[in-house]
C-alpha cells in the first residue's frame, strides 16, 4: 500500500480522495491554486503544495508541475479525480513514466476510450450495443436514405465535431431527409467548420443508465450495478440515483456483463463506467465509456456498501477485488448536485461568499462538500459547491429523506440549486420514476417558477413586515450601523461617503 | 402600522399590532428573533416556526427571503412608502424599460439583436460565456432597441451595460 498520494484536483472531490487517504492510514497531499490557499480540501490534507495562478490552465492543468509536486513531497501515487487532468492520456503516461502510480486507467485504455469513434469500433468489435449509424461522414442524401432504411425512422444527423446539440437534426420521414441533411451540414460547418455528418438511429425518451465497473490487476472485472442519470439539463447531469426503476435485475445483468465486456476490450483496470441509452422496450446502446470516477459515485457506495474511492486506492496498489461476482443493490440512493446557479434566473452562476452554511443530517444523509460558511464561490472553477446524498430502504422513502434533508440545508450568501431540487423532489412524475434524458428540459419551465402555497405566500408577507418593521426602528439611512451584523444582512452599501442625506435617501427610495 | 407586502407579484396588506398581525381578516401572534450565532431569523406565527434566511435588497423593504423550501422576492412597505414608490416604479416604467447589465464577468459569445428590433418579455438578447457555460442573458421587459454596447469576444465585467432600449 502507499504512506502518501498526491490528490490532483480540488472541491469536494479533493475532500472526498483525502478522507478515503485518512481512512486507508495513506498520508494526503493536496495541490491548491492562488484562489484556494484557504479550501477546505488544502486544509484538510496533511501537506499541501501551491501549484499556480488561479486560472485552473496555469494551476490544476499543470501536470508537469503536478507531478513535479509529487516528486517533491514524495508520495507514491496521484489521484486525478475527475474533470482537470482525469481523463488525459498524456497525464496518465507522463505519471507512469516518472515512476509514479496513477490512480485510474492505464493510459491506453484512456486512449482507446477517449474519442467517441475509436470507442464505438472498440464496442462493436467486443459486442456491445451502439446505437445502429455511420462511423464515416455522409456524402450525400441518398447515402443517408439508403443506410436510414435499414433501421428506419427516425433518424439523426449529426455532425462529426459537434457537441452541445449544435448541428443535430432529427428526421422523421424520408422526404425531409435531403433538407435536413444541407441544414445540419450548414450549422456543422458554421459552428465547427467541419461540414461531416453523421447519421444514426434516433432513440425516442430514452434513459440515461450507466453502469460502474471496477477492475483490478489480476483480471477481474466486476459491475457494481446501475445509476439512473436521466435528470440532466444541458447534457448535464443534476440528479441521480441508484438503482434505476427501469432496470429489472435480468436487465442489470445483462448490462452489467456487456458493460464488463467493454472494459475488458479497453484493457481496462480501476474505477470506470459505461453509459448507455436505455430504450422504452429495455433495449440498451453504448453511448461511451468514462475512464474515471464520476461524479455520482456515492449513490452506487451506498448501495453496494462498497467504499468505491478506497478501492480505487487499493487496486492501484495491487489488491485483488475480494467482491463476489455479482452484487445486487440494497435500498436506494438519490444524488442532488447543489450547484452554485439560480435556477429562477436561467441557472446563471451565482458568486460571493457563503455567509452561513447549515447542513443536513440526521438518519441516511450524506453531504459531500467542498464549501464552508466563510468560502468565496468564484467564476475560476465549476459551479458544483456539493453534493448531497440519501440512503434508505425505499425509492419512496429515498425521495421523501432528500426533500426533507433539502429543507434542512440552509446555504445563505448564494443562490444554489437548492430549491430547484425540493420543486423536483415534490414532483409526481418525479415521484413515479418517470423520467428519461428530455424529461426536465420539458419540465424546467413550471419546475423554476413555482407556485408556493397560499399559506406559505401568507407567512412570508407576514415575516417581510416584521423584517421591515424591525429595520424602521433600528436603521437609519445612511447610518453605519445598516449592514447589522445579525440581521442576515449581505447588502454591500454603495460607498456614498460625501453625498448628502438627501442623495442617499433618494438612491434608497430608487429615485434616480 | 400597516404595511403593503408584494410577494412573488401579489400584495397583501400586513397590519402590525403590539403582540401580532391582521393579515386576511385575521388576528395571529407573530414575532421575530434572531437565532443566536447565526443570520436565521426564526418567525412564529400563532404557534408556526418558520426559519428564514434573509438578504437585504437594493432598496428599503426589498428582501430576498428563503422561507419554507421556497425563495420570496418581497417588498414591504408602509402606506405613505407604497404610494411613493409606485409612482416612481410608475414614471420609471413610463422612462422605458431597464437596460440589460452584465450578471457576472465573462465573455460575450453572441448578440441577437440590433438596434431598432423589437424584443418582448423574456426574449433572449445576449449570450454570455462563465464558467464554461453559454447564459443566456433575457429582458425583463419588451422594448425596442436602442443602442448594442458589445460585441462577440468581448470580455465584460459584472455591471457592463450590454444592450440600452429606446
Amino acid at each position: 500500500m502507499f504512506t502518501k498520494v498526491l490528490v490532483a484536483n480540488r472541491g469536494e472531490i479533493a475532500l472526498r480522495i483525502i478522507r478515503a487517504c485518512q481512512e486507508l492510514g495513506i498520508k494526503s497531499v493536496a495541490v491548491y491554486s492562488d484562489a484556494d490557499a484557504q479550501a477546505p480540501h488544502v486544509r484538510e490534507a496533511d501537506e499541501a503544495v501551491h501549484i499556480g495562478p488561479a486560472a485552473s490552465s496555469e494551476s490544476y492543468l499543470r501536470g508537469e508541475r503536478i507531478v513535479e509536486a509529487a516528486k517533491q513531497v514524495g508520495a507514491e501515487a496521484i489521484h486525478p479525480g475527475y474533470g482537470f487532468l482525469s481523463e488525459r492520456e498524456w497525464f496518465a503516461r507522463l505519471v507512469r513514466d516518472s515512476g509514479l502510480v496513477f490512480i485510474g486507467p492505464p493510459a491506453e485504455a484512456i486512449a482507446a476510450m477517449g474519442s467517441k469513434t475509436s470507442a464505438r469500433q472498440l464496442a462493436i468489435k467486443a459486442g456491445v450495443p451502439v446505437v445502429p449509424g455511420t462511423t464515416e461522414p455522409l456524402r450525400d442524401a441518398e447515402e443517408a436514405a439508403e443506410i436510414a432504411k435499414t433501421f428506419g425512422y427516425p433518424i439523426l444527423l449529426k455532425a462529426a465535431a459537434g457537441g452541445g446539440g449544435k448541428g443535430m437534426r432529427v428526421v422523421r420521414e424520408a422526404k425531409d431527409l435531403a433538407a435536413s441533411l444541407d441544414a445540419a451540414k450548414r450549422e456543422a460547418k458554421n459552428a465547427f467548420g467541419d461540414d461531416a455528418v453523421y447519421v444514426e438511429k434516433y432513440i425516442e425518451g430514452p434513459r440515461h443508465v450507466e453502469i460502474q465497473i471496477i477492475a483490478d490487476q489480476h483480471g477481474t472485472v466486476l459491475s457494481l450495478g446501475e445509476r439512473e442519470c436521466s435528470v440532466q439539463r444541458r447534457h448535464q447531469k443534476m440528479i441521480e440515483e441508484a438503482p434505476s426503476v427501469a432496470v429489472s435485475p435480468e436487465l442489470r445483468r445483462r448490462m452489467g456483463e456487456t458493460a464488463v465486456a467493454a472494459a475488458r476490450a479497453a484493457g481496462y483496470v480501476n474505477a470506470g463506467t459505461c453509459e448507455f441509452l436505455l430504450d422504452k422496450n429495455g433495449d440498451f446502446y453504448f453511448l461511451e465509456m468514462n475512464t474515471r470516477l464520476q461524479v455520482e459515485h456515492p449513490v452506487t457506495e451506498l448501495v453496494t456498501g462498497i467504499d468505491l474511492v478506497q478501492w480505487q486506492i487499493r487496486v492501484a496498489a495491487g489488491e485483488k477485488l475480494p467482491f463476489p461476482d455479482e452484487i445486487q443493490p440494497r435500498g436506494w440512493a438519490i444524488e442532488c448536485r447543489i450547484t452554485s446557479e439560480d435556477p429562477a434566473n436561467g441557472f446563471l452562476p451565482s458568486t460571493g461568499r457563503i455567509e452561513y452554511l447549515h447542513l443536513p443530517a440526521g438518519p441516511g444523509v450524506r453531504w459531500d462538500g467542498g464549501v464552508e460558511s466563510g468560502s468565496t464561490v468564484g467564476l475560476h472553477y465549476d459551479p458544483m459547491l456539493a453534493k448531497l446524498i440519501v440512503w434508505a430502504a425505499t425509492r419512496d422513502q429515498a425521495v421523501a429523506r432528500m426533500h426533507r434533508a433539502l429543507k434542512e440545508l440552509t446555504i445563505v450568501g448564494i443562490e444554489t440549486s437548492r430549491e430547484f431540487h425540493l420543486r423536483v423532489m415534490e414532483d409526481a412524475e418525479f415521484q413515479r420514476g418517470d423520467i428519461e434524458i428530455q424529461w426536465l428540459e420539458r419540465r424546467l419551465p413550471e419546475l423554476v417558477t413555482p407556485k408556493a402555497p397560499r399559506d406559505s405566500v401568507r407567512a412570508a408577507a407576514i415575516a417581510a413586515a416584521l423584517l421591515a418593521d424591525r429595520d424602521r426602528h433600528t436603521r437609519r439611512p445612511g447610518a453605519a450601523g445598516a449592514n447589522r451584523g445579525n440581521g442576515g444582512a449581505s447588502r454591500v452599501d454603495a460607498p456614498l461617503s460625501g453625498a448628502d442625506a438627501w442623495v442617499i435617501a433618494g438612491r434608497r427610495e430608487g429615485l434616480r | 402600522m400597516k404595511y403593503i407586502v408584494d410577494v412573488n407579484g401579489e400584495r397583501l396588506e400586513v397590519d402590525l399590532d403590539a403582540d401580532g398581525v391582521r393579515v386576511d381578516g385575521a388576528h395571529v401572534q407573530a414575532h421575530l428573533a434572531d437565532v443566536e450565532g447565526t443570520p436565521i431569523q426564526l418567525v412564529t406565527i400563532g404557534s408556526e416556526m418558520h426559519r428564514v434566511a434573509v438578504r437585504r435588497g437594493d432598496a428599503r423593504g426589498r428582501y430576498a427571503l428563503w422561507m419554507d423550501g421556497y425563495r420570496y422576492e418581497v417588498e414591504a412597505l408602509d402606506e405613505r412608502m407604497r404610494t411613493i414608490r409606485d409612482l416612481t416604479n410608475a414614471s420609471a416604467a413610463a422612462s422605458g424599460p431597464r437596460p440589460l447589465v452584465a450578471p457576472m464577468p465573462g465573455l460575450i459569445v453572441r448578440v441577437t439583436v440590433r438596434p431598432g428590433d423589437s424584443v418582448e418579455a423574456g426574449q433572449g438578447l445576449v449570450v454570455m460565456e462563465a464558467m464554461k457555460m453559454e447564459n443566456e442573458l433575457r429582458t425583463t421587459t419588451a422594448g425596442v432597441v436602442k443602442n448594442v454596447l458589445i460585441q462577440p469576444g468581448v470580455a465584460v465585467e459584472k455591471g457592463a451595460l450590454l444592450v440600452e432600449f429606446e
